[in-house]
C-alpha cells in the first residue's frame, strides 16, 4: 500500500513539475525564471544575512529568543487555533483514498510525507538566506536541525488541532479521551500563568526606570525554575539550531530527535481524532470545492447568520465599488480578522490594567511598539493581506462574465486588499499615538507626532495602493506560480518562500515609488524660498499625483492582461 | 448538442465574453462584445452547469452586488419578487454553503436574471437538480423566452432540447454539423425522417448509423 500511496507523490509531483516548465514556453514565465536565477545566485553569493547580527547575540539569548517566541507560537495554535484540521485532504483523495482499503494510519503517514515536500523546500531557503549564522555550523547541521524544527511544529499543529476538534465535538467527553494531551497543556498553561504573575511585580518595577532594566529583569526572569522548565522542550528543539560547533549540534539533535518522534507518535495514534477532524474537514472542503470549484476558508461561524456588513452597498454607482465591498464583507466574516481584534483589544488590556498608573515609564515602549508593527505590515502586509486577485482568480470565470472592464476590477481589487491594510495600519499608528500622548518619547513632542500621523494617514492609502497592485500584478501574469485562492502557505515551515519573496517586492516597490519621491522633494526643495512652509504642501500634493499616476497607469495596463486572460487555461484552471 | 468535448461550454463562455473568439465577430443586442463588453455584458447572462457563488456572500447580498455590476438601481425592490420566484425568501441572509444543490443553482438563476437580461444562456441547466426542480427550471427558461429574451443553452439530455428548444445546434469537434429546427435539420437527411432527436443526433455526430426500415 505504501508504494502506492507513493506512487501517488511520485507522479503529482512529477507531473506538476512538468505541467510548470511547460509554461516555459511562454516568454513572460521564461524571463521571470531567468530573473529568479539571478536572484538567487545573488542570494548563494552574498555574504549570509544573519553573519552580522547573530556574532552580537549571544548563544544563550538566541536559543531563549528562540524558545520563547515557539511558546508563544504555540500557545496562540492552542488558544486561537483552527478547529479544523490542520491535516486536508483533496476532494480526489477523499474520493479515492477514504473509501480504498487503507488504514488510517497510512493516510496519516501519507499526507505527513507530502507535507514534507513543502518542508524540505523550505530548509533548502532557509539555509540559502542564511546559510550556516554566525558560529559556522555546517550546512548539512543546520539543515537538519531546521527540519527537525519545522516538522515538529507542523506535527504540534496537526495534533493539537486533533484535540481542539475532538473537544470542539465532544465536550466533556472529548476532554475525557484526549486526557493525557490536555493534561500536559493544563500543566503547562498553569506553570505559564504563575511564571507570569510571579514576574509581573518586578517587570512593573523594571518599567519605571528604563529599557535596559526591562530587558535585564525579563532575562532574570526567563531563567527562573518555573519558567526554565517550561520552556525546556522549546529549548531542546532549538537548541540545535544554536549550536556552534558539530558535536554540540550532534548532543542537542537527540532530544530535538526524540520530541520530534514523540510527535509523530502523538499524531499517527490520534485515529478517532484524525477521523473526526480531518474527514469532516476535507469532505466540507470538497463540498466548498463543487460549489466554487474550489475550495474557499473556513465560514465563521456557520449555522449562525453571518455578521453584518461594515457598510451598505449602494445599489448604483462605480462597479468597483461593489467589487471592493464584497471583499470587505468577506475580511468581516473570517475568523482570522476577529481574532487579530481580539488578541490587540487583550493585549491592550493587559497593559493598562498592569502599568495604566505608570505611563510615563511605558508609553515610549508600547508606543514604539505599535508603530514598529504598523512598520511591519507596510513591507510584509501586502504578502499577507490577500482579499484581492489572489482570492478572486478562482472566480475568474464569473469576473469576466460582468459588465466591468478589466481596469476596474484591477484597481478594485488592489483597492480591496489597500484599504483594509491601511485601516489595520492607521488602527495601530493611532493606539501608538494614543499610548505616547502626553508624554515626551524620543524627543518628539505631541505637536510633531500629530503632523507624523497625518503625514501617514495621507501617504499609506497610495503606498498600500502601489504595493497591492504589484502583487495583483504578479498574480495576474504569472497565475502559475502564485498560490491562489484564500489559503497562502502558512507557519514557520512556509515563512522561507515569504523571505524570499520579500526582497524582490520591495525592490519593485521602492522603483515605483522612487519617481514620486523625487518630484516631490525636488517640488519641495526649489519652492520653498519662494513659498516657504507651502512647498511642503506643494511637495505632497506632486508626490500624491505622482503616485496616482502611477496607479493609474498599472491599473489600466493590469486591465489589459486582465482583458486578454483566459480563465480556462490550465494555469487558472490548475489552481482550482 | 453535441458529444463530449465538441466545444458546447467553450462556445458559450466566448459569445459570454469570457474567453475570446479565435475569429468571427458575437453581436449581443447590437453590441458587438469585443469593441463593447461593458455594453453587450449588461445585456446577457451565462448560468454555468457549476453555480459560482461567493462564500461570503450570503443570497441576498450576492444579488444586491450583481445589482450594482449590472447598474440595476432597482434592485432591492426587484430582489424580494425574483426570491420568491425562486423560492428562495426563507434564505435570504444564508450563505452559499447553507444552500443546497438545487437552491444554489437557483441563486446563479436569480443573479442572472436580475438585470432582465436580452440573452440568457444556460449550460447544461438541469444538471443536479431533482425532479421538481427541473420543472420548475424549464418553466423559468420559457418563461423567459415568452417574454422576449433569447435563451441558448446545452445540454445532453435530447428529450429536454425536443420539449423546450426551438432551434438545434448540434457541433462536434469545434465545427457546425446542423443548425435549424428539427424538421429543418430532418428535411436536409431524409433517411433521418421520423426517427427520434437520439437517433437524429447520433447519425449526425457519426456515431451510429440511421436504423433501416
Amino acid at each position: 500500500m505504501i508504494r502506492v500511496l507513493g506512487y501517488l507523490v511520485l507522479h503529482t509531483t512529477r507531473n506538476r513539475l512538468y505541467r510548470q516548465a511547460i509554461k516555459l514556453k511562454n516568454p513572460r514565465y521564461a524571463l521571470a525564471l531567468i530573473l529568479g536565477f539571478v536572484y538567487l545566485w545573488f542570494l548563494l553569493v552574498q555574504p549570509n544575512l544573519s553573519t552580522d547580527r547573530g556574532a552580537s547575540l549571544s548563544y544563550e539569548w538566541v536559543a531563549m529568543l528562540g524558545a520563547v517566541a515557539l511558546a508563544a507560537m504555540v500557545a496562540w495554535g492552542w488558544v486561537f487555533g483552527r478547529d479544523k484540521a490542520v491535516l486536508i485532504y483533496t476532494p480526489a483523495e477523499v474520493h479515492y483514498l477514504f473509501p480504498a482499503p487503507i488504514t488510517r494510519r497510512q493516510l496519516v503517514a501519507y499526507k505527513l510525507f507530502r507535507s514534507q515536500l513543502v518542508i524540505m523546500l523550505n530548509v533548502a531557503l532557509w539555509v540559502v538566506l542564511f546559510g550556516t549564522g554566525s558560529r559556522g555550523l555546517p550546512w548539512y547541521a543546520r539543515a537538519a536541525a531546521l527540519w527537525t524544527l519545522f516538522s515538529t511544529i507542523h506535527l504540534h499543529r496537526i495534533g493539537a488541532s486533533f484535540v481542539r476538534t475532538s473537544l470542539a465535538r465532544h465536550g466533556w467527553a472529548g476532554a475525557k479521551r484526549r486526557m493525557v494531551s490536555l493534561t500536559i497543556i493544563a500543566v503547562t498553561l498553569a506553570a505559564v500563568a504563575w511564571g507570569v504573575l510571579d514576574a509581573l511585580p518586578d517587570v512593573s518595577r523594571a518599567f519605571q526606570t528604563d529599557l535596559s532594566a526591562v530587558f535585564q529583569t525579563l532575562g532574570e526572569v526567563l531563567r527562573r525554575p518555573v519558567t526554565t522548565a517550561v520552556l525546556l522542550p522549546f529549548r531542546l528543539v532549538i537548541d540545535p539550531l544554536a549550536a556552534g560547533t558539530v558535536a554540540e549540534w550532534a548532543r542537542a539533535m537527540t532530544p530535538a530527535v526524540v520530541i520530534l518522534l514523540l510527535h509523530l507518535i502523538w499524531v499517527v495514534r490520534s485515529d478517532a481524532a484524525f477521523e473526526e477532524a480531518s474527514v469532516e474537514a476535507s469532505l466540507e472542503r470538497a463540498r466548498t470545492i463543487e460549489a466554487i470549484q474550489r475550495g474557499g476558508p473556513p465560514v465563521a461561524g456557520r449555522g449562525r447568520p453571518p455578521s453584518a456588513p461594515i457598510f451598505r452597498l449602494a445599489p448604483s454607482g462605480w462597479a468597483g465599488g461593489a467589487i471592493i465591498w464584497k471583499n470587505i464583507v468577506a475580511v468581516g466574516r473570517t475568523q482570522r480578522l476577529r481574532r487579530i481584534v481580539l488578541i490587540t483589544v487583550l493585549f491592550a488590556a493587559v497593559f493598562v490594567a498592569v502599568l495604566g498608573h505608570k505611563r510615563e515609564s511605558w508609553a515610549g515602549l508600547v508606543s514604539g511598539l505599535l508603530a514598529g508593527w504598523a512598520g511591519v505590515l507596510l513591507v510584509f502586509g501586502p504578502l499577507w493581506v490577500r482579499n484581492d486577485f489572489r482570492s478572486d482568480l478562482e472566480y475568474a470565470d464569473l469576473l469576466r462574465a460582468y459588465p466591468v472592464g478589466g481596469a476596474t476590477v484591477v484597481s478594485a481589487e488592489a483597492a480591496s486588499s489597500a484599504l483594509v491594510l491601511t485601516a489595520a495600519q492607521l488602527g495601530l499608528l493611532l493606539l501608538a499615538l494614543a499610548a505616547s500622548f502626553g508624554a515626551t518619547v524620543s524627543g518628539i513632542d505631541d505637536a510633531s507626532k500629530l503632523a507624523l500621523f497625518a503625514g501617514a494617514v495621507v501617504v499609506l492609502p497610495t503606498v498600500n495602493l502601489l504595493g497591492m497592485l504589484i502583487q495583483n500584478g504578479i498574480a495576474l501574469l504569472f497565475p502559475a506560480w502564485v498560490t491562489l485562492g484564500p489559503r497562502r502557505p502558512s507557519g514557520v515551515e512556509a515563512l522561507g518562500q515569504t523571505m524570499l519573496a520579500t526582497p524582490p517586492f520591495l525592490l519593485a516597490l521602492v522603483v515605483a515609488l522612487a519617481p514620486p519621491v523625487v518630484v516631490g522633494y525636488a517640488a519641495a526643495y526649489f519652492l520653498h524660498p519662494a513659498l516657504g512652509f507651502g512647498a511642503y504642501g506643494a511637495g505632497i500634493i506632486l508626490f500624491l499625483l505622482g503616485m496616482g499616476l502611477e496607479a493609474f497607469l498599472l491599473s489600466e495596463w493590469l486591465g489589459g492582461a486582465y482583458d486578454r486572460l483566459d480563465p480556462s487555461a490550465s494555469e487558472l484552471a490548475g489552481s482550482r | 448538442m453535441g458529444p463530449n468535448g465538441a466545444g458546447k461550454t467553450t462556445t458559450l463562455r466566448a459569445i459570454s465574453g469570457i474567453i475570446p473568439p479565435t475569429s468571427g465577430t458575437i453581436r449581443i443586442a447590437g453590441f458587438d462584445l469585443a469593441r463593447q463588453p461593458i455594453e453587450a455584458k449588461r445585456s446577457l447572462a451565462f448560468i454555468p452547469d457549476e453555480p459560482h457563488l461567493f462564500e461570503y456572500l450570503t443570497v441576498e447580498e450576492h444579488l444586491r452586488f450583481v445589482g450594482r455590476l449590472y447598474r440595476v438601481p432597482d434592485a432591492p425592490e426587484r430582489i424580494g419578487p425574483l426570491l420568491g420566484e425562486l423560492e428562495l425568501v426563507d434564505k435570504r441572509s444564508a450563505l452559499p454553503a447553507e444552500l443546497s444543490r438545487g437552491m444554489k443553482q437557483k441563486l446563479a438563476i436569480a443573479c442572472g436574471l436580475l438585470h432582465d437580461p436580452k440573452a440568457v444562456f444556460f449550460d447544461e441547466p438541469l444538471t443536479g437538480l431533482d425532479p421538481v426542480g427541473i420543472r420548475r427550471m424549464k418553466e423559468t427558461i420559457r418563461r423567459r423566452a415568452q417574454l422576449g429574451s433569447a435563451v441558448i443553452l446545452s445540454s445532453h439530455l435530447l428529450h429536454m432540447v425536443e420539449e423546450v428548444c426551438t432551434r438545434v445546434l448540434i457541433i462536434q469537434h469545434g465545427r457546425l454539423v446542423a443548425l435549424g429546427t428539427i424538421e429543418e435539420i430532418i428535411s436536409h437527411r431524409h433517411d433521418l425522417a421520423g426517427l427520434p432527436l437520439e437517433e437524429v443526433f447520433l447519425a449526425l455526430t457519426g456515431n451510429t448509423e440511421p436504423p433501416r426500415s
